[in-house]
């Protein structure tokens, strides 16, 4: 459908990349409006992510002296890995021109570069809190990687392929949710909990040593270190929800180039990522942190639920 | 242009040549240059023989007289031993330079490292041109003694004693199946000679499929494979470093190629022979989860780098055997996929292997330690080192965009693809396989994170870690070009791929080295596409923009150095950071089933009246190789038991030998009248 290569495609392509950077802040504004409403707190302004962002640029930075280059690298190799993986997802419309260069697995190997600069940055400042984040956050990526593979496989063997563009072209045009699917979601969603660092995988609203992870190998940062650390957060948390949405809520997605069909499916990505990110947010209000070595038994929740929806794929 | 044959006879005198020259008495560096200088000299006319043979005609030399062909020194040099040779000569290579500014850790004994090192290469170039079982089998034993040599090289430890005798009992056990295997095989042909073997008809599926598991554990035990590993994270660390990368990175791969040649030079898979296929699939699979698990938790960066080349030797496995299964249900062009995908893996780990245990090796030079409890701060002592070493834990990492994520997608892939199996049993269980397969990427990513955190970041936690210097640039100029090897093949994977599909003869479309990879779908469509190039091209892009963006909207904020937070609490030093132990203790408790750590807190109070007030306490924490407790010691104390048993045979009274005898002549008699 989409095999001809052309330029409006290519800048369609580019814009709703750029949408999902844009936008990235504001999913995150929002779920803490949501949180702090269901807590019966007033709340920060939607916006205020954003704030924090352009003053954080605006700001002088602290670097410890102990660091090397690693960790003034790696906010930009995380913003970079993470901002350029968006390229590769279909966001509006059913199609990302980027698809010849990498699926699915490229994504999560950007991902998986992200993190490992992260994890070197923790341990880079020689400060107990940074090693233990480094150390948890290792335990976290290597068990959360067999669930995303193992849906990725139940993914891809229902509608052939890793190519997020044929996924989701397939997906749009049966979009009737067969069991594998489901099982797929479910086990999508935990994974979307666990690699964005929310509860009950780990607590993003605190700096209590105790319970954090994400937060603690970030506590050296600041200035625009930060703000780039923090953006990049969001990006990839709205990067996968958009995944999610596009795999398997994709309707209303646009799978031509025309001026309506595109904007129904901006309306539609916006209305289901806000959806989406309150039902996170509402969670995260109901449930409280895992213990650390509880996480396991989630996880093991998203293996055995691609397990048991690529079994049925093929028995059925 | 030469002659393939001439460059062989090349190959062959450098090698002698640099054994010879290896005694000439010289000190300093020039009898350094002496030794390795012939060994870089041969490895590139390895690199030109291969590309020679892969480009152009095999290269066949028969010595063998046919009337008595047991003894015999046949030479076939086609595809497949091309791209091992091309594998040997471009490790070799990069190792000599190495070791031109290594071997000054053994000036003393430098002779006998030469000859060893250089015999030591040689046996691995024959073993894969041999075309017939006595050669085979005689550069084989070469290969495995002069490894032998090297690994106790540092003799004067009774530890490195100890790995030494491990592997060399655990390789002639591995040779003796190796042995097994080509007397049935020769049983059947009725003839020692390799061709034979390649032309084998009809046979008996019995001896076949028992040729098939002698290999399977003869060469497996060479290669790592689980459960015949232990010897490798044992005896790998204790050798020289250049000797451990030769062996991680080329020895395992000799074996590799042994089973290669069995598998799908001699045999084909048919349908019959599909758990062949499984078999594979499946310890590869277990091989690379086992390996990773226990890399993740050592301390040791030499034991943690040769753990991690038994998983690594799994994900080969991986590939090798689906590519079988492919075979077995006449999926050629998957089959050409998962094996394309396992031979890139072992291009691929020669080079980022080789290249860590040359950085391990310049850590050791360095530092006098390869314990990361005693290093740190490394990167900024030596900065050459710890950037060709983060490209090195990248790339084992399998991170985009170096070599090692693209032969790992492509073995993902492959697994994917075994939804085109007909048999839905087959296709669940090796759908399965993408569970330990993924839980290994994982957990090789973390371990990569964790070798060059500890050991490069942070603060020093010895005085040798913050006395470390940055190494010669001998050293350095052969760790580059290895560095640079896994770039380039990241960023243009098809100039591997396409080598390689030369050389197994794979039937996949002819693309350039720019092109992508892509994978189409049963119904056309595109299954996945990767193009490494592409992707540096759009990071480039995005980090400009986000550079510009940056500076426009920051102006122009100061960058202040301060110390790193101590909450108030005054100075920290070296014990307040994370060590490497307590770095992977959320998984060793993950993962406790399998290491069945014990943790023993000895406390030594001041009197016995107070048990509160304490004078001392320390901490012990202890990991367990379950293999070792539940293979290794029952099979080792069977065999104890056995051989007391035996041993009472031995009353050393002469008459009783003269029974013993008696009756073996009897039996024997008895047998010549009646049996048959």
């Amino acid at each position: 459908m989409f095999a001809d290569f052309n330029a409006t495609r290519v800048i369609l392509g580019v814009l709703q990349a750029f949408l999902l950077v844009l936008f990235a802040p504001l999913i995150t504004g929002i779920m803490k409006k949501v949180k702090a409403r269901t807590q019966k707190r007033v709340g920060a302004s939607i916006f205020q992510p954003y704030y924090d962002i352009i003053k954080l640029i605006k700001k002088d930075e602290t670097v410890s002296e102990q660091s090397s280059w690693v960790f003034r690298l790696n906010p930009w190799i995380n913003f970079v890995a993470i901002t350029t993986a968006t390229l590769f997802v279909p966001v509006v419309m059913a199609y990302s021109p980027f698809g010849i260069a990498g699926d699915i697995l490229l994504i999560l190997g950007l991902y998986g570069l992200a993190r490992f600069f992260l994890i070197l940055a923790g341990l880079d400042v020689s400060s107990v809190f940074g090693g233990l984040g480094s150390s948890r956050e290792m335990m976290m990526s290597s068990i959360v990687e067999p669930a995303i593979f193992i849906m990725v496989l139940s993914v891809a063997i229902v509608y052939g392929g890793t190519d997020v563009s044929t996924i989701v072209n397939s997906a749009a045009q049966s979009p009737l949710l067969i069991p594998t699917t489901i099982f797929a979601a479910i086990s999508l969603f935990i994974i979307i909990l666990a690699e964005t660092g929310r509860l009950p995988f780990d607590n993003p609203a605190t700096h209590l040593e105790l319970t954090m992870i994400h937060e603690a190998m970030v506590l050296e940062y600041s200035g625009k270190s930060l703000a780039l650390i923090e953006w990049s957060k969001s990006i990839k948390q709205i990067t996968l929800l958009a995944l999610l949405i596009n795999i398997f809520v994709p309707f209303g997605i646009s799978s031509d180039v025309s001026a309506l069909t595109l904007g129904l499916g901006l309306i539609s990505f916006v209305i289901k990522a806000v959806l989406f990110g309150i039902l996170i947010a509402f969670l995260e209000t109901r449930v409280a942190k895992w213990r650390l070595f509880r996480i396991p038994d989630l996880i093991a929740i998203a293996i055995a639920s691609s397990l048991i929806g690529t079994t049925i794929f093929y028995i059925g | 242009m030469l002659e393939n044959s001439s460059i062989l006879q090349f190959i062959v005198v450098s090698y002698l040549a640099g054994s010879a020259l290896s005694f000439v008495p010289r000190h300093g560096k020039l009898s350094s240059v002496l030794i390795f200088v012939p060994s870089m000299t041969a490895a590139v006319f390895e690199i030109i023989l291969s590309l020679g043979v892969l480009f152009g005609n095999p290269l066949k030399i028969t010595i063998t007289n046919s009337s008595f062909d047991l003894f015999g020194f046949d030479i076939l040099v086609d595809n497949i031993s091309a791209f091992f040779i091309l594998v040997i000569g471009l490790v070799s290579f990069a190792v000599a330079m190495y070791s031109i500014g290594y071997a000054k850790e053994y000036h003393k004994k430098k002779t006998s490292f030469g000859f060893l090192f250089n015999t030591f290469l040689l046996s691995m170039f024959l073993v894969v041109i041999a075309n017939n079982v006595f050669s085979f089998l005689v550069f084989w034993e070469i290969m495995s003694l002069t490894s032998f040599f090297l690994v106790i090289f540092d003799h004067e430890k009774s530890e490195n004693l100890k790995a030494g005798l491990l592997y060399l009992t655990m390789t002639h056990f591995g040779t003796a199946f190796i042995f097994g295997s080509f007397l049935l095989s020769s049983v059947q042909t009725g003839s020692f000679s390799f061709d034979s073997f390649r032309h084998l008809e009809n046979s008996n599926s019995l001896i076949k499929n028992a040729s098939f598991v002698f290999a399977l554990i003869g060469f497996g035990t060479k290669a790592g494979m689980v459960p015949f590993h232990n010897w490798l994270p044992k005896a790998h660390p204790v050798a020289p470093s250049n000797v451990s990368a030769l062996m991680s990175a080329v020895m395992l791969k000799v074996a590799i190629y042994g089973l290669i040649r069995i598998t799908f030079d001699f045999n084909t898979v048919t349908q019959e022979y599909v758990w062949w296929g499984v078999l594979i699939t499946l310890i590869g699979a277990a091989s690379s989860v086992i390996g990773v698990l226990y890399a993740v938790l050592e301390n040791d960066i030499k034991k943690a780098l040769a753990f991690s080349s038994i998983e690594n030797i799994g994900i080969i496995f991986v590939g090798i055997g689906l590519a079988m299964v492919f075979n077995a249900y006449n999926l050629a062009s998957l089959a050409g996929l998962a094996l394309t995908a396992s031979m890139f893996h072992v291009l691929n780990h020669a080079i980022f292997k080789s290249l860590l245990f040359m950085g391990s090796g310049s850590i050791l030079f360095s530092t006098k330690t390869k314990n990361m409890e005693f290093l740190g701060g490394l990167a900024k002592k030596m900065p050459y080192t710890s950037v060709l070493f983060l490209i090195g834990s990248l790339s084992i990492a399998g991170l985009p965009p170096f070599n090692g994520f693209v032969s790992e997608w492509l073995t993902l892939q492959a697994i994917m693809m075994s939804s085109q199996i007909p048999d839905v049993l087959l296709k669940v269980l090796l759908g399965i396989v993408i569970l330990p397969v993924a839980l290994t990427a994982g957990v090789a990513a973390v371990t990569a994170v964790k070798i060059f955190g500890i050991s490069f970041l942070s603060r020093p936690r010895s005085d040798s870690a913050s006395n470390a210097f940055e190494v010669p640039r001998t050293m350095i100029a052969g760790m580059t070009l290895l560095a640079l090897f896994a770039i380039s093949l990241g960023v243009l994977p098809l100039i591997g791929i396409n080598l390689i599909s030369l050389a197994f003869d794979i039937q996949a479309p002819q693309r350039g080295p720019f092109d992508p990879i892509s994978i189409q779908n049963t119904s056309g469509e595109s299954f996945a596409n990767l193009s490494i190039l592409s992707i540096i091209m759009l990071l480039g892009i995005v980090a400009i923009g986000t550079y510009l963006f940056i500076r426009i909207l920051g102006k122009n904020p100061q960058r202040k150095i301060y110390e790193t937070w101590d909450c108030g609490f005054g100075k920290l030093d070296q014990k307040t950071q994370y060590t490497a132990a307590s770095l992977s203790q959320p998984i060793r408790t993950i993962f406790k089933f399998l290491y069945k750590p014990t943790l023993t807190v000895n406390r030594e109070p001041h009197s016995q009246s107070n048990k509160f007030v304490k004078k001392s306490s320390s901490v012990e924490s202890k990991t367990i190789d379950v293999f070792e407790l539940w293979f290794y010691l029952p099979a080792t104390s069977f065999c104890i038991k056995f051989f007391e048993k035996i041993r009472r045979m031995q009353t050393g009274k002469v008459n009783a030998y003269l029974l013993y005898i008696m009756i073996a002549l009897m039996l024997l008699l008895i047998f010549a009248r009646f049996g048959s």
